[in-house]
């Protein structure tokens, strides 16, 4: 699936051993490389969530029957008819992966047994948005803002730019986040009234592109986007700020102060953008979590978002839920993963062989 | 002549208050200009400290803490960071001990150039391409480096990129720090070739700093030796070489010698007596028989060729005898020892020691082995875990192959430390690794391969890192093995002066295979393979500089 392309030109230098091919063919060989390694885990993932429950002792339909057998016999057309309803499997276990393989690709769930009759996917779709748009966009805020602070800690290490954000940082991300939550909600929302403190909008609006409901909707996710950037903020400041420290002491940093370059060029493109490069696995990961949300602050904050469904199914036992929860987040942790190779692949050439 | 670089009563310490140390004290000399001045030292001795504080780029925890550095009348020490900053461009610049990392491994070569024609704007936008090129040329480079990262190039290619950078900011005086010391030793060569050609063309001042007084003293004009922060002696090189005035420029030069002379004596070595070589006074010790013994690795990426490491290799290795490995990087010589000690198996043929097949060993057999046949690492600051005492370090062996516990263990450790020459042995079984020199380092790594009385010892560059005044007394140790306990020595090594007085025999190695052999004296002083020519050649002549 690679294609290598030799450069013209690289035939004459007769000492480079390591000298490969380079340019464009090379680039999409990469990632057309990386992207047959996603689909193969994709699928590995999804199989697995198919053989996991199968492996697994009794249905969830045997458990609705119990529970309804401890109210008094249950007749063969009651059991039929939840057997039907739940989606029992028929045929065999080949039958079942290829029905099991069109629903995943068709989105088609089935029905959740807490918020019953309506579909998981639609579920899903209405709580989605919300935790993108908080968990996501809170996530990338606090990565920038966190590296940005630990490339200038590192620059100027021992100086009061140091020390403050590094302290600050440290000393916020030692709360756990339930607890800035609380602080949150109690000062911010309760005593100073300057913040709703549950929901995403208000008991007036109704989801729909307005500026009027995309401005209550900001304000309602403040409090919630808050305790995520205070208490992940640190982790991105430390991070960064220890892989800067460690590369400003590397040779070609020394090397281009020697060379005269311009304080601004040698932090930037010599220290921090190497430094940056562990950091981006960090980012991967945390981006893949996006997508499972944050379950203790949108259960504190009672804000309607993926995690705040996932504590609804599991403490419901909503398998069909759970089971379209898991997967998505499974799915979502991939696809972060396969992005960040890319980003990798442009911004580091070591990768790309 | 003028005058460019002044130094006077100059003094770097590090730290500050009663626990700093003194790294340059009261250090005085000059520089004219256009010449090519060497700075010889070991480690420690605070050159690199100097030239570090002549390019202005000392860094906390060294400071300046008196004299002046004056570079056409200005004080570098004095200057603040903005000024020394575009001083840079025709002013001192400095190529970096290891060159091979000084390159930033996400940027382009053509860059790295940009960066500094940005930075200082003497060179016009439109010129910056042909300017790179040129610059390029000058270090014998094709302009196709240019597009390539500094991964894909070779150690010495990323070396003559780096002066090729400094060499862009016109200075009027480059500083060169070991410039070549982590190159192979046929690209040194060249390199060390490329640098005093430029000195001449382009006409720059040179100061070299080196631990090696032999590349020194081929390629300066004058030399100064640094010893414990001060400058011991300051001649031209031919009176250094003649008539060295210092003990310490002595005791120096003492440790070098021609491989080819007929007499090779070095302090702690008398000319070697061939005959007493395949004696033992072993009994049943055994031969590691090497038979025809080839090792391919699969190809690094696809579409490329595969590599073969070992190509058709044969040779013993008798009972108490020693013998030279010797290469460039590359040669195979590693592989060799990997595939003895069963790290690697062989892809044909086999190695035998007595009647143990190697190459058939599964994993839990290796002990057979290693009881027997044990190893000596190049990097005594790496082979030792930073974290346990030398007590510690030598027991686990001891235990582990002899059998030996508790009190027996100990006395069997303290033992081991008086063999290797570690005295009074409970101090320094005490110690942990980093309040060890190179030296003793070197000493206890050996001290552990003999903790299981082995028959063999494979030796890998056991000296390369190390001083020129420690290497002798490793040698020697390892000479006085063989004499006094019978260890045959398997000894790999570039180096072809230590091979010479340490070894009987040599096999010289070149892609895998061998291309000559025979006994040490007589190959190395009638070579008649080319490669072993130019392996000879390529070691530091202090006469070169006045021929060319």
């Amino acid at each position: 699936m690679t294609s290598v392309t030799i450069a013209p030109g690289s035939a004459d230098i007769s000492a480079a051993p390591r000298i490969a091919g380079s340019g464009r063919g090379r680039a999409w060989g990469y990632v057309a490389r990386k992207a047959g390694l996603l689909l193969l885990t994709l699928w590995a993932a999804i199989t697995l969530n198919f053989i996991l429950p199968r492996l697994m002792p009794g249905s969830p339909a045997d458990a609705a029957l119990a529970k309804l057998a401890q109210n008094g016999p249950v007749s063969e057309g009651t059991k039929a008819a939840i057997e039907a309803q739940l989606g029992v499997p028929t045929g065999n276990i080949l039958e079942q992966y290829v029905a099991y393989l069109h629903q995943v690709i068709t989105l088609d769930f089935g029905v959740s047994y807490t918020f019953y009759p309506q579909s998981v996917s639609e579920l899903v779709s209405t709580a989605l948005p919300y935790t993108l748009v908080l968990v996501g966009v809170v996530t990338i805020i606090a990565f920038v803002l966190g590296t940005l602070l630990g490339v200038l800690a590192a620059w100027k290490r021992g100086t009061w730019l140091d020390t403050l954000p590094t302290l600050a940082g440290s000393f916020a991300s030692a709360f756990p986040y339930f607890w800035t939550a609380l602080l949150l909600l109690f000062f911010a929302g309760y005593v100073g009234r300057l913040f709703p403190t549950s929901g995403a909008y208000g008991p007036t609006a109704s989801p729909q592109f307005t500026i009027g409901f995309l401005g209550d909707a900001i304000y309602h996710a403040a409090l919630p986007a808050l305790t995520i950037l205070i208490t992940s903020l640190g982790g991105w400041i430390l991070g960064m700020r220890n892989t800067m420290i460690s590369t400003i002491g590397d040779d070609y940093v020394t090397f281009a102060e020697a060379n005269g370059l311009k304080p601004r060029t040698v932090a930037l493109r010599y220290a921090a953008r190497n430094a940056i490069l562990p950091n981006l696995t960090s980012f991967g990961l945390a981006l893949g979590g996006v997508v499972g949300g944050s379950i203790l602050v949108e259960r504190v904050f009672g804000y309607p978002g993926i995690g705040y469904l996932l504590f609804n199914a599991v403490t419901n036992q909503d398998y069909p839920l759970m089971q379209a929860l898991f997967l998505m987040i499974t799915v979502s942790v991939l696809i972060a993963n396969f992005l960040v190779d890319i980003l990798y692949g442009v911004l580091d050439p070591r990768t790309r062989r | 002549m003028t005058t460019l670089l002044e130094i006077t009563d100059l003094s770097v310490d590090y730290g500050e208050g009663a626990g700093s140390t003194h790294a340059v004290n009261h250090v005085s000399f000059a520089l004219e200009h256009g010449e090519f001045v060497g700075l010889v030292g070991e480690s420690g001795s605070g050159k690199s400290t100097l030239g570090f504080a002549v390019t202005g780029l000392s860094k906390p925890p060294a400071h300046v803490v008196g004299g002046s550095i004056l570079l056409d009348g200005i004080d570098i020490a004095s200057l603040s960071q903005g000024d020394l900053r575009e001083q840079r461009h025709g002013g001192v610049a400095m190529v970096l001990q290891s060159g091979m990392n000084a390159l930033n491994p996400v940027r382009s070569i053509r860059n790295h150039f940009v960066d500094i024609f940005r930075a200082h704007g003497h060179i016009d936008r439109a010129d910056w391409s042909s300017r790179a090129e040129e610059l390029a040329a000058k270090v014998e480079l094709p302009s196709s480096v240019l597009d390539r990262y500094p991964g894909e190039l070779s150690g010495g290619m990323r070396q003559r990129v780096s002066i090729a950078l400094a060499l862009s900011l016109e200075p009027k005086l480059m500083v060169f720090d070991e410039p070549t010391t982590a190159l192979d030793v046929l690209v040194q060569h060249a390199v060390m070739d490329t640098i005093i050609e430029l000195q001449k063309k382009e006409n720059f001042t040179a100061l070299l700093i080196s631990h090696d007084l032999g590349i020194v003293l081929e390629s300066a004009e004058r030399v100064l030796v640094m010893h414990e922060g001060e400058i011991v002696e300051d001649a031209p090189s031919r009176q250094i070489l003649e008539n060295p005035r210092d003990d310490y420029t002595r005791m120096l030069l003492s440790h070098y010698a021609d491989p080819r002379a007929e007499v090779v004596e070095l302090p702690g070595f008398e000319a070697r007596t061939p005959t007493v070589s395949s004696r033992t006074r072993r009994q049943d010790q055994k031969a590691i028989v090497v038979d025809h013994v080839s090792k391919v690795y699969p190809a690094p990426r696809r579409g490329e060729p595969q590599v073969t490491a070992v190509d058709d290799v044969s040779f013993t290795l008798e009972p108490g005898q020693s013998l030279a490995l010797v290469g460039a990087s590359g040669s195979g010589k590693s592989t060799l020892a990997k595939l003895i000690t069963a790290v690697e198996k062989p892809s044909a043929g086999s190695v035998r020691f007595g009647d143990l097949d190697v190459g058939a060993l599964r994993r839990g057999q290796f002990r057979q082995l290693h009881r027997d046949v044990q190893m000596v690492f190049q990097d005594p600051y790496a082979a030792l875990n930073p974290l346990h005492t030398v007590e510690y370090t030598l027991t686990r062996p001891v235990v582990n192959f002899t059998g030996l516990k508790g009190l027996d263990a100990r006395r069997r450790v303290l033992e081991l430390l008086d063999t290797v020459g570690l005295s009074p042995v409970e101090e320094f079984a005490a110690k942990l690794p980093h309040q060890l020199s190179g030296g003793q380092r070197q000493r206890v790594v050996i001290a552990r391969a003999l903790a299981s009385n082995p028959q063999v010892i494979i030796a890998d560059e056991p000296v390369s890192m190390l001083d020129v005044s420690l290497r002798a007394g490793v040698l020697a140790l390892l000479e006085d093995l063989r004499e006094q306990w019978g260890v045959s020595l398997l000894y790999i090594t570039h180096d072809l002066l230590s091979a010479r007085v340490v070894t009987d025999n040599i096999m010289v190695l070149n892609g895998g295979r061998v291309v000559e052999r025979g006994n040490t004296a007589e190959v190395l002083r009638n070579p008649s393979d080319e490669y072993t020519i130019r392996l000879l050649d390529a070691i530091p002549n202090p006469g070169r500089r006045d021929v060319a």
